[in-house]
């Protein structure tokens, strides 16, 4: 990983059979001693915060805890309900089509618009700032705002054009289209951001070279620049599938779960009964099963489009 | 020592801020007792703020601490579960002060004198919200609120529109209100939990007031039970607005306030909402005629707000002096005004104008409680309402409700029956 | 360099300004809102369009009386300052020591992925065992909830921080031990400094997690105090929305961080460009 020969071939700890000076090594071993009290209190407060919790977590997922009061062990039952229970069945099917469908439109959209915004155009960086604004918005707050978009707006610009005119959020078949949008408008930004990075490492000599050999259009971007972004389109579907599949603030302001249940994503439902509800101890395991998932898919993503990355 | 931790913190805050805040880390260091009082009515604050002045001017040796945070129940429910309880909690008479008494948090008032002065009534509902019967009280029944229709009362003159007392003579009425050119309902459905406040009305005439004791004992089925009602909620729908899952809470409030609709069904508290969009509006309200006989209909009326004492309450004494405050005939008829309360204490209160409808009802002893006060927030029993009312399968409803309650009350289904073999077959309750 | 550079697309340019109309959009409705009264608020859309009666500030000083604005602000900035800065030192500190060693030592490598893989964990199996613990620590404070966001970051920034370090060249450090600088000293006079791309980076992001979030404070601290955000809650309590002042209310939360991106546009949208070249 390192492009440091030197570092490589200090292997191991005991440094003792090194020629090259006493003090080398009593630095070294310094360095080592430095590093560990480095490394222990943060480590430690990392295990306190982070893998302490989620081991309770883990350990209340036996029990019917309310969240208060006493509460028994049940073993096995919350896993086993969590298969048979529609609504958290349900809850998956609605995440991953969510995360799925709006992974693919982000990375569509802010290629192109990282593209659009690379290539020689005037204002390029306003328009590049204004463009990156959704941004930093809270999430929250910019939900209520399209809620009132969908409900008002939308339908009245539906009528005009002549169609029916029904609120996207009132209806279970177009509900989850509607919170697409809205975690697509904010997350667009920042993959083209990074996208345009991306785009800044592509050498010009490579479209040169290319154009001598009269690539062009989309010929170019798929055999020129893609396979030059790749790490970067890698960066960018990891990092939307993760994001969306816990999405929460958007459910939150725009559908609260419905309508008919069928926008509750997995981290509402476990925030809603888990912790407004009585269901503490059963959505400790959902979460649990959660994590799970995620690091399965986030896993298999990198290793599966690291392997595309060395083959182009 | 929670406290005085806090009270560390606080001045650390200072100390590396420099912040100049308010309202946190007060402790007793003037001697004087503390009591903590936190409810979930955030709408009502500037009354709590008020009986917390006037508490604290009257009394030397307790000073009264009142929060009123929104969201109040993740709050209390974050609370509990840091071990940081308030002394005095203000909740509804519903699910979770059912599960809050199953999990032993709350201390038995039996011994409190002012209890003598609440009507039985809304004793007799804390008593129907326990799993299993206990021998304690663990409320004090504040405030009772009633759900029924809302109208326009202005409105309703105009046209010479009758207030209906059957369930025929309210669909009578819509048609009147639709040949008319107005629309009878405006409905907030998108906010799931507005369903609800149609369908206790209805329950509480139709269905028997046990009914899910008496599911929990395996002595009936929702399917039985609640098949009128789903019916009821459905055929109303026609005269609601078109796209009736679109709209929130509020948007139906401003399109009622508006004069978009003739009536509303909600309750009480929708009021300050709506007169906020048009101070002018002249509201009343009538009980919900579920039954085609005028005997046979309810007010649907719940313990809105009542006062439990946490079981680690240190200060019982203080913690009844309190109480004692907040019952005073003064304080009563206060939050009334200010809330358009219905009070649970027995005594001459005048009642907000917009319930005159319901009057007869509310002196008679006519009500029935909220029949979604038994039900587990987790099983989203509103949300399934409105699943129903958007694919319109009555059957299937029903048929879901009964397998989701049982899925989500099964802890509360072995406790009852493990109870009622332990008792004996108990006739009754 | 090249003459082509000079002409500009305008087509295209003209494409871009008009989709902008999808950010700007939202943003006017907010704004036209913000400003009406209750009394102004229609269901249909010619009245959700139009301009306010009057342009009058009422509903954005009722809003910062009710979200006791002030105090909000210093709390939020409070927190994300602290919280940027606690970041900075400590995930600098161990994204350096894990990214110089785990090549060469197994444990520093297994070390690595195990905070890395933190980044997976979802917060809400974490939750509720963190209000019981930080309220067994004495942590149900802003203390408590920056401590945590320095946990929470730090899979991330670690992740950043020792991926930066391939930028810098082994020698640099070398030759200050050959002088006899001590491991920490180095650390600070030499790769700290050196590693200021990054910082600005780790900053500009953990300022845009932090600043944004609800869910953290709202758990942790309970109703003890409130940030911005978390404020806005305040318009959501369930029999009534004023939606002209939770309007101005949201513009006056968008605000604060609107006119930090503002200045800083620039190192915000390099830094975070920085962060995925890493």
């Amino acid at each position: 990983m390192k492009g440091n020969g030197k570092t490589e071939n200090k292997k191991g700890k005991t440094g003792a059979g090194y020629g090259k000076g006493k003090w080398r090594e009593i630095i070294e071993n310094g360095k080592s001693r430095t590093f560990l009290l480095i490394t222990i209190p943060i480590v430690a407060l990392f295990f306190l915060f982070n893998t302490l919790p989620l081991i309770q977590g883990v350990v209340y997922s036996f029990t019917n805890f309310r969240g208060y009061g006493s509460y028994d062990w049940v073993g096995l039952r919350n896993y086993i309900d969590l298969f048979r229970d529609a609504r958290v069945g349900n809850s998956y099917l609605f995440t991953f089509k969510l995360a799925v469908v709006t992974t693919i439109i982000v990375n569509v959209l802010s290629l192109l618009l990282a593209m659009a915004l690379n290539s020689r155009i005037k204002f390029k960086n306003t328009l590049r700032g204004l463009y990156f604004l959704p941004n930093v918005l809270g999430g929250l707050v910019v939900g209520y705002i399209f809620n009132y978009f969908f409900t008002y707006i939308l339908p009245e610009l539906a009528k005009l054009l002549g169609f029916e005119g029904n609120s996207m959020l009132a209806n279970s078949k177009t509900a989850w289209l509607a919170i697409a949008v809205v975690c697509a408008w904010q997350s667009i930004a920042m993959n083209t951001i990074i996208y345009i990075s991306g785009l800044q490492t592509v050498p010009e000599d490579v479209y040169e070279a290319g154009s001598l050999d009269g690539a062009t259009g989309w010929f170019k971007f798929r055999h020129l620049t893609f396979p030059l972004i790749f790490p970067f389109f890698t960066i960018n579907l990891v990092l939307c599938m993760k994001n969306f599949l816990m999405v929460f603030d958007q459910i939150m302001s725009l559908t609260k779960g419905g309508p008919a249940q069928s926008t509750e994503s997995i981290s509402y439902l476990i925030y809603n009964n888990g912790m407004s509800g009585g269901q503490f101890g059963f959505q400790s395991a959902n979460a649990v099963l959660f994590f799970v998932v995620i690091v399965v898919i986030s896993v298999t993503q990198m290793t599966f489009l690291g392997k595309k990355e060395e083959q182009l | 020592m929670l406290r005085n931790n806090k009270k560390f913190l606080f001045g650390t805050t200072l100390f590396l801020a420099g912040l100049s805040a308010t309202g946190c880390g007060k402790g007793a260091d003037n001697g004087k007792t503390v009591i903590e009082l936190l409810h979930y009515k955030p709408e009502a604050v500037t009354y709590f703020e008020e009986v917390e002045k006037k508490f604290n001017e009257t009394h030397d040796t307790i000073e009264l601490k009142i929060s009123s945070p929104n969201d109040a129940m993740t709050v209390l429910k974050t609370r509990l579960i840091r071990e940081d309880n308030p002394d005095i909690i203000g909740i509804g008479g519903e699910y979770n002060y059912s599960n809050f008494i199953d999990a032993g948090i709350l201390m038995d008032v039996s011994d409190f004198d002012g209890l003598s002065n609440i009507r039985q009534n809304y004793l007799d509902i804390n008593e129907n919200l326990e799993f299993v019967p206990t021998d304690g009280i663990y409320g004090v029944p504040y405030m009772a609120n009633a759900a029924g229709i809302l109208y326009n009362r202005d409105m309703f003159l105009e046209y010479g529109w009758q207030i209906p007392r059957t369930w025929e003579e309210l669909l009578a009425l819509c048609e009147e209100i639709e040949a008319a050119g107005k629309l009878p309902f405006y409905m907030g459905y998108k906010d799931t939990w507005t369903c609800l406040s149609p369908w206790n009305s209805a329950a509480s005439s139709l269905a028997e007031p046990t009914v899910c004791g008496d599911v929990n004992r395996g002595l009936t089925t929702f399917t039985d039970q609640y098949r009128v009602v789903a019916e009821q909620m459905k055929t109303l729908l026609q005269y609601g607005p078109k796209d009736f899952a679109a709209y929130s809470y509020n948007d139906a409030c401003t399109a009622f306030a508006r004069g978009e609709s003739a009536m509303f069904m909600i309750g009480s508290y929708a009021v300050p909402q709506i007169k906020s969009v048009n101070p002018d509006i002249n509201i009343d309200s009538f009980v919900y005629p579920a039954s085609s006989e005028e005997s046979g209909n309810y007010l649907t009326s719940g313990i809105d707000l009542q006062f439990c004492i946490m079981e680690d309450c240190p200060n019982k004494e203080a913690a009844y002096e309190v109480l004692r405050f907040l019952l005073e005939d003064e304080n009563v008829q206060a939050y009334m005004d200010n809330q358009n309360a219905i009070p649970c204490k027995e005594g001459n209160f005048k009642l907000a104008s917009m319930l005159d409808g319901m009057k007869e009802y509310i002196e008679e002893g006519r009500v029935a409680d909220f029949q979604d006060h038994f039900y587990p927030a987790e099983m989203a029993a509103d949300a399934l309402i409105q699943t129903y009312l958007l694919d319109g399968d009555t059957d299937k409803f029903l048929k879901r409700f009964d397998t989701e309650w049982v899925r989500y009350n099964r802890d509360r289904i072995e406790k009852v029956q493990k109870y009622e073999t332990e008792h004996g077959e108990g006739e009754g309750k | 360099m090249r003459d082509k550079k000079e002409k500009s697309n305008i087509g295209l340019t003209v494409i871009l300004i008009f989709g902008l109309i999808t950010i700007a959009f939202p943003l006017y409705m907010a704004v036209v809102i913000a400003f009406k009264q209750p009394s102004e608020m229609t269901n249909n859309i010619r009245g959700i369009l139009s301009l306010p009666a009057r342009w009058s500030l009422d509903n954005f000083k009722e809003a910062m009386r009710v979200t006791d604005f002030w105090n909000s602000l210093v709390n939020s900035l409070f927190i994300t300052l602290a919280t940027i800065a606690l970041s900075i030192v400590v995930h600098s500190l161990i994204g350096y020591v894990l990214g110089r060693s785990k090549a060469k030592s197994k444990f520093y490598n297994v070390l690595y992925l195990y905070l890395v893989s933190g980044m997976f964990v979802p917060f809400a199996i974490l939750m509720m065992p963190l209000v019981k613990q930080t309220a067994r620590m004495g942590l149900s404070n802003m203390f408590g909830v920056i401590l945590l966001y320095t946990v929470f970051y730090l899979p991330m920034n670690t992740m950043l921080y020792s991926g930066y370090l391939k930028n810098l060249p082994l020698a640099l450090e070398e030759a200050a031990c050959v002088d006899g600088a001590s491991t920490w000293r180095t650390f600070w006079t030499i790769i700290f400094p050196n590693m200021r791309p990054m910082h600005a980076t780790v900053a500009i992001l953990t300022a845009l997690g932090t600043w944004n979030d609800v869910m953290t404070p709202l758990v942790i601290m309970s109703g003890d105090k409130n940030t911005l955000p978390l404020a806005q809650l305040n318009f959501q309590s369930q029999f009534g929305t004023n939606y002209n002042l939770a309007f101005a209310s949201y513009l006056l939360a968008l605000l604060p961080i609107v006119a930090f991106y503002i200045i800083c546009q620039k190192q915000i949208i390099a830094g975070v460009a920085n962060g995925a070249v890493k």
